[in-house]
C-alpha cells in the first residue's frame, strides 16, 4: 500500500508529515455519506434548468416565454432583461487596445446574439424536476443565422465574421530572448515539427450542481460543486448587492480540473432564489456539461529548434495558436502559461514565442489541470526526441544535457533558483523499468519513450496571491482549522490537517477542518493553479506555528523556563524536567491571557505585471519537474495502440501524505493518456457532436496499465515543509510520451492528438518510407 | 435525465402487450431490460408516451435444444446467455459475440430481443444472428410470422418489427460439425459499441475452405452479409484468404465521433480476414 | 398527467414503499423519494457506472432501470455495506487504506462493482480487475489505488 518508491534527500524527522495516512475525509465517502452538492434537498425547493442555444451563431430575433409560463408546474422563466446587471467581465490582462479591448464580457442570459452552441438563453424554474423538459421546450426562440468563425486561422483573416465586435484577436503574447537568428545561423543540426491538441473536457464525475437559498439575514447562500467560493463577488455583482450580502459554500466537489473554476450554475441559482425567493437546485446534465461548460483549448504549435552537434540546444522559435472559443474566460492566461512554458525544462539561451488565442464559435475555453503548461509538452518534448534521433543520440541523454540547473535563467528572464532534479526523474524511470517488452505475435510492434516536463504551482506573481487559515484548541485539546479552500478530491482539507497535526501534536483523528465557505472560514482563494499546498499549507502552517509558540511561551512563562525549553508532543508539552498536559497548558494560556487559536496569512512572491512582450524577473512562484516513461504494443492491422507499463516520476519537494502525491501522480498519468489516445470534443461547424459519456471516452480500467510512481522529494518546493505542488504537474508527459512511444515503435511520430487507432497507421506508413521502404 | 413523465404499462403476456402497443397507436415503447431503450430517453432522443414492460412475461427465455438448433427466448438476459452451457457447446460464436456486449450492468440486464429490436448497425447480436442464420419468430398478440435474422434489420434503428408486434423467440442453428467460427470487433475502449464487427462460420479440409460465411456490422445500415467474398473463397486454400478478401466492397460505411469511413474501411477488411482465419483453423482443429 | 405507482423496495434491509412518478428511474426513485442519495447520478446512460446498486445481488445501473421494473426487490447501496455500528467492511476498509477515494464521486459505484466482482469468490489477478471493472469510470485515481484495493481483497496483489 505504501509508496511505490521515494527517493529522499535533505530528510528532517517527521511525525506525521511524510506518511501515507488515510485521508480524514475517506471513511465518509467510502460510506457513502459525503453530501455532495446535489444530494441536498431543502423543503419547497424549487427546480431550474437552462434553456440553451441549439446553434453557434446567430442573432437572437425572438425570445417568447408566454408559453412556457403555461406549463403546469412553472414558477418563472427568466431572460436576460430580467438580469439585474447582465454582463460578466473579465480581466484580459497584458493586452493594450490595440489588440483588444482590456477588458472582455459576457451575458448571464444572452439578449441580442449567441456565439456558441450551448449558450444560455433562458432559465427555467419550476416546482417538480418532472416539469423541467417541457418547460424549457416551450420557450420559443427564433435565431437569424449568421456567418461563424470555427477554426483560429479563419478568423484571423482579412475580412472573416467578427466573433466580437473588438475583433477576432483576444490575445497575443511575445517573448525574444538572446538572437534566435544568429542561433539557428550556427547550428549543426535544425528540426522543426507542427503539432496540434484537441478540445478536452474535464469529464469529473460529478457534473455540476448546486443548491441555493435565502437565510433568515437576507444573505443568499449557494452551495455549490466550485474550486472557487470568491465567486460571492461575481454574483453579488451581478445581483447588485453588496458583496456581503452573498455566501458560497463549497462541499466536497465531485472532481474540478480547472472545469469548476468558473461560474457554472452560481448565477443562475442566484437569480432563481432571489426571483421566487425560495430554496431551487440546478444539475446541469452530462450533455449539458459537455456542451457548454468551457473546454481545455485546442492549440496548435510550430516549433523549430536548432541545435550543436553534442545535442545542446541553441534556440527554438516556436508560434502558438489556440482557439478561445466563444468568450474569454481566462483563454489569454492560459496562453501566457503556454508561452512561458514553451521551451519545457530545458536551458534555452536564444528564444522567440509568438503566441496567439482567437475568438472563434467554439464552446468557450479555459482552465484545464496544466493550464496551458501541458499542451507544449507535446511541442518541446517531441523536438528534444526528434533532435536526438537527427543526431543518433540518447533522448534521455539529450535531456539531461540540456536539462536546467540552478541559476539557469528562463527564456521569460525568471532565474531558476532550487536545485532541479530533472535528470534523477529521467534515471528513475529508466531504471525502475528495466528491459523493454518484446511483441506478443506478428504483426505487432512495441516502442518505448520517455517524456519529461515543467509545470508551475502557485498563481502568476503579481496577482498578489494570499490564503489565511485560522487554527484553534478547544478545551478538551481537540483542534479546529478553518480555512477557505475548497477540496475537489485532492485531499486539500486533510493534508491541512496532517500538517497541523505535526506542528501541534494532536491526533488527526481529533482534528476537524472547516473548509470553503466564503461566510464562516478565512478566505484561502481559489483551488487551481496547484496552488492550494503551497499556500493554505503554508497558511495552516504559520498559523500552527504561531498558535505552538503562543503555547509554548505561556506555560515557560507559567514554569518560569526560558521558552526554548519546551515542545510539542502529542497530548502533552514536554519540557527539560517536567511535561505538562495539553489540557493543562490550555488553561495557563487561559489564566495568562493567551489565546489559543491563531489566524495565519500566508501571502505567495511578488512580481510586477508583465505585458504583452512577455519579460519578468519573476512571474511564477515556482516549477515541479518530472518526466514519465511508457511502454505500448501496437495492433500493425489495426492502429490499435495497447500500453504494457508507464512509470512516472516526479520531484515534488516533500511529500506531505505520499498516497496522495500517487494519487495525484497516477490520476494526472491516466488523464493524460486520455488525452493522448481516447478523448475529444468533437466540433462540426460549431456545432458539438460530443453528446454524452457514450461518445466523450475517457479512459477506462482497462485501458491503462499500472501506474508505477516513484517520488522523488529534494525539499527544495516553497510549500511546508519544502514540497512541491503536484496537482497538474502528472497530466503534462503522457501525451508527448505516447506519441514519441509510437514514434519508436513504427518510425514515424504522431502529432495530431488524439492518436486514434486511425491515426497509426499514416505513422506506420511514413514510417515505412522513411526506413527505406522496409516493412515495419 | 430530466424527462418528460411517461405511463408505465407491465404486461403479464404476449397478448396484453401487443393489444397495449396498438392502444398507444405508436406512443408506446416496449421494454425489457431497458439498457438501450432508458439511454435514448434520458438523453431526449426518444419521448414515449408510454413504456410497455413485457420482462415478467413467463415463458419467454432460457435457451432450449431443439433438433438441430437451439431456441432462445427474447427475453434471455446477456448474462444468461454468455454462461449457458448449449450455447458454448453448440454456438461458440454466440457466447464470444454475446461477451462483447457493454458492461456486465448492460449484460445483466439487456436481453437478446432487445438487442436484436433495437436495429443498431453496430451491434454484436444482430450480426451473428445474421451470420448463423437465425430465425426470429415475431407475434402480433394474434399472429406469429418468422422472419430470417438478414432480412430483419432495415435500416438504422429500424426493423421489420410492426408497432404493435414483438420478438418472442430465436432460432438458432447449431455450429454443424467439422465447421469453425471467428468473432473480433474493435472498439474504442472495452465494452463501447463496436467500430467495426466481424464474424465468420467456416467448413474446411485439407487446408482449403469448402464453404464459408462472414458478415460485417458497423460498416452500414445494417448487418451486412460479405456474399461474393464468401462465393469467391469455395476451394480457395486457407493460406490465400488474404489474397481472396482484398477491398471490401459491399459496405456503406459513415463518418461519426467515433471513426471515419475510412478507417472502417480498413477495418473492414482487416476483421473480415482474421475472423476466417479463426474459423478456419477452429474447422480445421474440429476434425 | 403524470401517473403515480405504487413501488416498494427493499432498500440496505429497510422497507420503503412510495407512490411516485411512474417514469421515475430506480435513480431518481433512490435519491428523490426514498432520500438514499449515495447513488449517484453521472451520466444518465449506463455508462459512467456511479449510479451503480445490487438489485437481488446483481450489479446494474440504476438511471437506466425503472423502479417499477424492479419493484419487490432487494437493493444495496454503498449505505448499505457496514455494518449496523458503522463500521466499514472489508472491501472498504482496503478502499479506505489503499486511497482509492479521491474526489469520492465515482466511489459509491465502484465499490458496489467491486463488491459483486469480489462476492464471486474467484481470485481475481490486476488484469482481470481492471477488465471486469470497464463498465465503471474513475476521472481521479488512475484507478491504481482501486485496483489496489480490490487485488488486496480478492488475490492478485502487486508483486
Amino acid at each position: 500500500m505504501s509508496a511505490d518508491e521515494i527517493r529522499t534527500s535533505k530528510a528532517e524527522e517527521l511525525r506525521v508529515v511524510n506518511r501515507p495516512l488515510a485521508r480524514h475525509d475517506a471513511a465518509e465517502k467510502i460510506a457513502g455519506t459525503t453530501r455532495y452538492a446535489a444530494d441536498l434537498a431543502l423543503g419547497g425547493m424549487l427546480h431550474a434548468r437552462l434553456v440553451r442555444s441549439q446553434v453557434p451563431s446567430a442573432r437572437l430575433v425572438r425570445r417568447d416565454v408566454s408559453r412556457a409560463l403555461e406549463v403546469p408546474g412553472v414558477v418563472a422563466v427568466l431572460v436576460g432583461e430580467d438580469v439585474p446587471h447582465n454582463e460578466v467581465w473579465v480581466d484580459v490582462p497584458g493586452q493594450t487596445t490595440e489588440v483588444v479591448a482590456l477588458k472582455a464580457s459576457m451575458q448571464v442570459l444572452a439578449t441580442e446574439r449567441v456565439r456558441f452552441h450551448g449558450e444560455p438563453i433562458a432559465l427555467v424554474v419550476t416546482e417538480t424536476e418532472d416539469s423541467l423538459a417541457a418547460a424549457c421546450e416551450a420557450v420559443d426562440v427564433e435565431y437569424d443565422l449568421l456567418p461563424g468563425v470555427f477554426e483560429p486561422e479563419d478568423g484571423l483573416r482579412e475580412g472573416a465574421p467578427a466573433v466580437h465586435d473588438q475583433g477576432n484577436l483576444l490575445a497575443e503574447w511575445n517573448i525574444d530572448r538572446g538572437d534566435v537568428d544568429a542561433a539557428f545561423a550556427r547550428a549543426d543540426v535544425v528540426v522543426e515539427g507542427e503539432y496540434a491538441t484537441q478540445f478536452v473536457d474535464h469529464a469529473y464525475l460529478e457534473p455540476e450542481a448546486g443548491v441555493a437559498w435565502m437565510d433568515d439575514d437576507g444573505v443568499l447562500n449557494i452551495r455549490v460543486a466550485t474550486q472557487v467560493v470568491e465567486h460571492y463577488r461575481d454574483v453579488a455583482r451581478i445581483l447588485g448587492v453588496p458583496d456581503s450580502k452573498v455566501r458560497v459554500i463549497a462541499p466536497y466537489v465531485g472532481g474540478g480540473f480547472g472545469g469548476k473554476e468558473d461560474m457554472t450554475v452560481e448565477p443562475y441559482l442566484a437569480l432563481a432564489v432571489a426571483h421566487t425567493r425560495r430554496p431551487v437546485r440546478m444539475t446541469w446534465t452530462r450533455n449539458e456539461s459537455l456542451l457548454a461548460r468551457a473546454k481545455r483549448h485546442r492549440t496548435k504549435m510550430r516549433y523549430r529548434t536548432a541545435a550543436s552537434r553534442d545535442g545542446t540546444i541553441l534556440g527554438q522559435d516556436v508560434e502558438i495558436t489556440s482557439d478561445a472559443g466563444a468568450y474569454a474566460y481566462l483563454s489569454a492566461l492560459v496562453l501566457l502559461y503556454s508561452s512561458v512554458h514553451a521551451c519545457g525544462p530545458y536551458r534555452v539561451d536564444n528564444v522567440r514565442v509568438r503566441s496567439k488565442t482567437v475568438y472563434t464559435n467554439n464552446p468557450p475555453t479555459s482552465a484545464f489541470r496544466g493550464f496551458g503548461g501541458m499542451q507544449v509538452v507535446l511541442g518541446y518534448e517531441s523536438q528534444m526526441d526528434e533532435l536526438a534521433r537527427e543526431l543518433g543520440l540518447d533522448p534521455a541523454e539529450v535531456r539531461k544535457r540540456n536539462s536546467l540547473r540552478r541559476g539557469d535563467v528562463l527564456p521569460v528572464g525568471q532565474p531558476i533558483e532550487t536545485e532541479v532534479l530533472l535528470a534523477e526523474t529521467i534515471d528513475a524511470v529508466i531504471e525502475r523499468a528495466g528491459d523493454k517488452p518484446v511483441p506478443r505475435g506478428p504483426r505487432r510492434a512495441v516502442g518505448r519513450a520517455i517524456a519529461s516536463n515543467m509545470q508551475s504551482y502557485g498563481r502568476l506573481v503579481w496577482l498578489n496571491d494570499s490564503a489565511a487559515a485560522w487554527v484553534g484548541f478547544q478545551l478538551d485539546g481537540s483542534l479546529t482549522v478553518r480555512c477557505g479552500v475548497p477540496d475537489i478530491g485532492g485531499g486539500q482539507a486533510s493534508s491541512l490537517a496532517q500538517i497541523a497535526s505535526e506542528i501541534l501534536g494532536v491526533d488527526m483523528d481529533d482534528i476537524s477542518v472547516h473548509f470553503g465557505d466564503s461566510a464562516l472560514t478565512p478566505l484561502a482563494g481559489t483551488t487551481t493553479a496547484t496552488r492550494q499546498l503551497l499556500m493554505s499549507g503554508n497558511a495552516v502552517y504559520e498559523a500552527a506555528t504561531m498558535l505552538r509558540n503562543q503555547i509554548l511561551g505561556a506555560v515557560a512563562a507559567e514554569r518560569d523556563q526560558p521558552v526554548g525549553s519546551f515542545e510539542m508532543a502529542p497530548g502533552e508539552i514536554a519540557g527539560v524536567d517536567q511535561n505538562v498536559p495539553l489540557k493543562q497548558a490550555l488553561m495557563i494560556c487561559r489564566r495568562r491571557n493567551v489565546p489559543i487559536e491563531a489566524l495565519g496569512t500566508f501571502y505567495g512572491p511578488k512580481g510586477r505585471e508583465v505585458g504583452r512582450e512577455l519579460h519578468a524577473e519573476r512571474i511564477f512562484p515556482d516549477f515541479t519537474f518530472g518526466t514519465h516513461l511508457v511502454d505500448l504494443e501496437i495492433d500493425l492491422d489495426t492502429g490499435q495502440v495497447r500500453l504494457l507499463r508507464y512509470v512516472a516520476s516526479h520531484d515534488v519537494g516533500r511529500a506531505i501524505n505520499p498516497m496522495i502525491v500517487e494519487g495525484q501522480i497516477a490520476g494526472g498519468a491516466v488523464q493524460g493518456i486520455g488525452q493522448a489516445l481516447l478523448e475529444e470534443v468533437v466540433m462540426q461547424e460549431g456545432v458539438n457532436m460530443t453528446g454524452g459519456f457514450f461518445q466523450y471516452l475517457i479512459p477506462t480500467a482497462a485501458d491503462v496499465p499500472d501506474i508505477e510512481s516513484v517520488i522523488v522529494e529534494s525539499g527544495e518546493g516553497l510549500g511546508p515543509f519544502g514540497a512541491r505542488g503536484v496537482g497538474e504537474p502528472p497530466i503534462g508527459p503522457p501525451a508527448a510520451a505516447v506519441a514519441a512511444a509510437i514514434c519508436d515503435a513504427v518510425g514515424a511520430r504522431p502529432t495530431t492528438l488524439p492518436i486514434t487507432p486511425e491515426r497509426v497507421p499514416d505513422c506506420i506508413d511514413r514510417g515505412r518510407s522513411r526506413e527505406g521502404g522496409t516493412a515495419a | 435525465m430530466f424527462v418528460k413523465p411517461f405511463r408505465y404499462e407491465r404486461a403479464s403476456s404476449v397478448t396484453e402487450a401487443c393489444a397495449l402497443l396498438r392502444e398507444y397507436d405508436g406512443e408506446a415503447k416496449v421494454i425489457a431490460g431497458g439498457q438501450s431503450l432508458l439511454p435514448m430517453i434520458n438523453l431526449g432522443l426518444v419521448d414515449p408516451s408510454a413504456v410497455v414492460d413485457i420482462s415478467r412475461i413467463a415463458g419467454l427465455d432460457g435457451v432450449a435444444e431443439r433438433n438441430g438448433s437451439l431456441d432462445v427466448g427474447a427475453l434471455t438476459r446477456h448474462r444468461a446467455l454468455e454462461g449457458d452451457a448449449l450455447v458454448a457447446r453448440h454456438q461458440p460464436l454466440l457466447a464470444e459475440a454475446v461477451r462483447s456486449v457493454g458492461n456486465t450492468r448492460v449484460r445483466n440486464r439487456g436481453t437478446l430481443g432487445g438487442s436484436l429490436a433495437h436495429g443498431d448497425p453496430a451491434a454484436e447480436l444482430p450480426l451473428a444472428m445474421t451470420v448463423l442464420e437465425a430465425e426470429y419468430e415475431v407475434s402480433n398478440g394474434n399472429a406469429t410470422r418468422t422472419i430470417a435474422a438478414g432480412e430483419f434489420p432495415l435500416t438504422y434503428f429500424t426493423t421489420q418489427l410492426a408497432e404493435d408486434e414483438l420478438l418472442t423467440g430465436v432460432r438458432v442453428p447449431k455450429l454443424p460439425a467439422g465447421w469453425g467460427w471467428g468473432f473480433h470487433e474493435v472498439s474504442r475502449r472495452p465494452g463501447d459499441f463496436a467500430v467495426v464487427a466481424a464474424a465468420a462460420v467456416v467448413r474446411c479440409r485439407g487446408g482449403a475452405i469448402e464453404d464459408a460465411r462472414v458478415g460485417l456490422a458497423g460498416v452500414s445500415e445494417r448487418p451486412v452479409r460479405l456474399t461474393s467474398v464468401e462465393a469467391a473463397l469455395a476451394g480457395v486454400p486457407v493460406s490465400q484468404i488474404e489474397d481472396v478478401v482484398g477491398e471490401v466492397d459491399a459496405i456503406e460505411p459513415i463518418t461519426d465521433t467515433m471513426a471515419s469511413a475510412g478507417y472502417r474501411r480498413r477495418l473492414a477488411r482487416v476483421l473480415a480476414r482474421r475472423v476466417l482465419a479463426d474459423a478456419c483453423q477452429r474447422s480445421e482443429g474440429a476434425d | 398527467m403524470t401517473q403515480d405507482i405504487t413501488v416498494t423496495l427493499t432498500v440496505n434491509g429497510r422497507t420503503v414503499t412510495r407512490a411516485a412518478g411512474a417514469h421515475l428511474s430506480l435513480l431518481r426513485w433512490l435519491r428523490d423519494v426514498a432520500d438514499v442519495t449515495d447513488p449517484k447520478y453521472g451520466c444518465g446512460e449506463g455508462v459512467c457506472g456511479a449510479c451503480t446498486v445490487l438489485v437481488d445481488g446483481e450489479p446494474v445501473s440504476s438511471c437506466i432501470v425503472l423502479a417499477a421494473q424492479v419493484d419487490a426487490a432487494e437493493v444495496t447501496t454503498v449505505a448499505g455495506l457496514a455494518g449496523a455500528d458503522g463500521v466499514l467492511d472489508g472491501l472498504q476498509q482496503a478502499f479506505l487504506e489503499h486511497g482509492a477515494a479521491q474526489c469520492g464521486f465515482c466511489t459509491p459505484g465502484m465499490l458496489m462493482a467491486a463488491t459483486e466482482l469480489v462476492s464471486r469468490g474467484v481470485r481475481l489477478d490486476r488484469d482481470t480487475i481492471r477488465g471486469e471493472l470497464h463498465g465503471n469510470l474513475c476521472r481521479c485515481t488512475g484507478y491504481q489505488a482501486i485496483v489496489d484495493a480490490i487485488a488486496s481483497v480478492a488475490g492478485g496483489e502487486r508483486g
